[in-house]
């Protein structure tokens, strides 16, 4: 190691914590030192691990699906690791601190996702098993558009998933550490690349485990102390607190009460804002952000359907020995979620009578303010009830959230464009080991070009675009991915045509948001909330009309549906 | 594939449990996120339990949903 880096490192463990704040608030100090040692940690680990899953990674079945042999606990852990990014760890709890109620749906909807996945995907595609989602398709109607539509979906949806998770790891590095925004997401592209190029998806999955293990455990902590500390052991009495207080959005804009509550204690300041504004809606008045139910229903759509047909999500369900193993990984992570995300509810509602003031004086300074507060409060909420080292431990379930979500992404894309457009398209005479060289090299490319799309959109607020992801996986793959599973009457010619309309309509939101903005709205739907609604409801329509009109229901469907319904085995 | 079709009856009997769980869940889901929006504010502040309706529907997706993975589990034995 260069020696003036090495250098560097270990000033860090000896200078003074660094400190983030809002102008003339008390700051919150972060021990570095820690930050750093968990992050090495993270490094080692995914070394080792990649240096003891690299002997034994030799085929492709070995690299894209961890030979099929994966145990169903493990699975279901790492698919929660998968699943839960850096937006989930800070920004659920986060949202409700800027917004009050109106955000729970926010913890809620990402929770609801898996439901549909359990009962009515994850074992009949476990049993049509595959390498990838257009492979599944594929095995029953044998047309390589198929392929190639379905590769170009999950590319998109991987893309528009990752890219902001990397921006997102770059801007906490740089407000915590104030390291190289550049460097950080360089480095984080290198040892995600690192570890799938050498160890495929047996090392994407143990890292998994571990980043997902430490982030749950975290939060779990964290609520735990903060509602003890903080919320005295009682949820009514937090409501209670809640009911009270003025909303931080609305009390940050009046310059006369972010001045009265600057340095008072939380239940204090809480007080003096409602005094002072006593007409204000509290915390827990509906519609201090949601503005249409329109736009709820198609959010909701978007969240239940789309996880169903988010690729690195699927992808998991071939990685396990059978279909029973397949569902009881899923109802893990439902289980896992839904502590998880309980907890940022709880959590999200303990920022009012934990850090209220530092909410208001974040807010109060514009756009980049709310996003502070969205992205802080629960790092600024761990200082409060666990001093600095619980902090640390935040920040670093944080960039764990990050890792294990974002390797998910990686290895999904690499092995699609490998499998389903290199050996289909390009050399359909390609041997194993040169189908795992082009997935080697997606996975360098994906990386880098992630990188520099963060790098490039640093300054955009672009977290709307995982919203565009769930908003095509739900439009364009899940009708399609359903009804082969499921309807022995679907034809080639519906599926093609669904999942065109699916990306169709999709690609219309996508322009219509570059074109026209993220406020503007399409038959009363903003087309910030993505496509959601239109999208599964066109998408549905089309397939079923075509199924009518059309008679190719593929390879043998009869057979087919034996193989995804055959009984469930160990 | 060399795998007996189901029979009539036992994919009748998985698509209902499947598909009829699903929907129970979805028009609860459904039904918690509507009530929770500007439109149906008054029935979503009516305390239940308390806490308003709204909340407590919706915080009481997670254990419904655990419900009804039961359920699934047990049925589909």
């Amino acid at each position: 190691m260069n020696l003036k880096i090495l250098f560097s490192l270990l000033l860090s463990f000896f200078a003074p914590a660094v400190a983030f704040a809002a102008d003339g608030e008390q700051a919150a100090e972060l021990n570095v030192p820690i930050v750093i040692g968990f992050i090495a940690f993270f490094v080692l680990v995914s070394i080792f691990i990649t240096w003891w899953t690299s002997r034994s990674t030799k085929s492709a079945s070995d690299f894209y699906v961890a030979g099929k042999g994966v145990p169903w606990a493990q699975v279901g852990i790492a698919m929660t690791g998968s699943y839960l990014s850096a937006a989930s760890f800070l920004g659920c709890a986060g949202d409700i601190g800027v917004f009050g109620i109106d955000s729970i749906w926010l913890s809620i909807g990402f929770f609801g996702g898996y439901m549909a996945v359990l009962l009515l995907i994850a074992g009949p595609l476990r049993n049509i098993g595959s390498y990838t989602v257009a492979g599944a398709l594929h095995s029953r109607y044998p047309d390589d558009r198929i392929k190639l539509t379905v590769m170009l979906c999950t590319v998109v949806i991987s893309t528009f998933y990752l890219v902001p998770q990397m921006l997102g790891a770059g801007l906490l590095f740089e407000m915590l550490l104030h390291w190289n925004f550049v460097w950080v997401t360089v480095g984080l592209g290198i040892l995600m690349s690192i570890y799938i190029i050498f160890g495929g998806m047996k090392a994407t999955l143990y890292n998994q485990v571990i980043q997902a293990s430490f982030l749950w455990g975290t939060m779990v902590i964290l609520v735990t102390l903060a509602y003890f500390g903080i919320g005295h052991g009682s949820f009514f009495g937090i409501l209670d607190t809640a009911q009270q207080t003025v909303p931080p959005m609305i009390a940050a804009k009046d310059p006369a009460v972010v001045a009265a509550i600057k340095g008072l204690p939380a239940s204090e300041a809480i007080a003096v804002a409602r005094q002072m504004l006593p007409d204000a809606p509290s915390t827990m008045t509906i519609g201090v952000k949601t503005s249409s139910t329109l736009a709820m229903v198609s959010t909701v759509i978007a969240l239940v359907f789309g996880t169903a047909g988010l690729p690195h999500i699927l992808i998991m369900f071939f990685t396990v020995p059978s279909a029973r193993a397949a569902k009881k990984s899923v109802a893990l992570c439902i289980v896992n979620l839904g502590i998880f995300y309980l907890c940022a509810i709880v959590l999200g509602f303990l920022l009012f009578p934990g850090i209220y003031p530092k909410l208001v004086a974040w807010i109060s300074q514009g756009p980049v303010g709310v996003g502070l507060a969205k992205n802080m409060s629960v790092l600024e909420m761990s200082h409060k009830v666990g001093g600095t080292w619980l902090m640390a431990i935040g920040a670093s379930g944080a960039i764990a959230a990050v890792l294990s979500t974002s390797a998910g992404l990686m290895i999904t894309v690499a092995s699609s464009v490998s499998h389903d457009l290199y050996k289909v398209y390009i050399n359909p005479n390609a041997t194993e080991k040169q189908e795992l060289g082009i997935a080697k090299i997606t996975t360098l490319l994906m990386s880098a070009i992630a990188v520099s799309l963060a790098v490039l959109l640093k300054k955009e607020n672009i977290a709307w675009l995982v919203m565009l992801a769930f908003g095509i996986a739900a439009s364009a793959i899940f009708p399609a991915m359903l009804s082969t599973l499921w309807w022995k009457r679907t034809t080639r010619q519906a599926v093609i045509a669904s999942i065109l309309t699916g990306l169709g309509v999709s690609v219309l939101f996508i322009v219509l948001l570059f074109v026209k903005g993220a406020k503007y709205t399409l038959l009363g739907l903003p087309v910030a909330g993505g496509p959601g609604l239109f999208g599964v409801v066109a998408s549905a329509l089309v397939l079923i009309l075509v199924t009518m009109a059309t008679s190719d229901t593929g390879k043998n469907p009869t057979e087919f549906m034996a193989l995804a319904h055959r009984p469930d085995t160990e | 594939m060399s795998n007996s079709p189901p029979s009539s009856n036992a994919m009748r009997r998985k698509v209902v449990v499947n598909f009829g769980l699903f929907f129970l869940f979805f028009a609860f889901y459904l039904g918690a996120a509507v009530i929770q929006t500007p439109s149906f504010k008054d029935i979503a502040a009516m305390p239940a339990l308390g806490m308003p309706l709204g909340m407590l529907l919706s915080l009481l997706i997670f254990p419904v949903s655990w419900v009804i993975m039961i359920i699934w589990f047990w049925r589909s034995k």
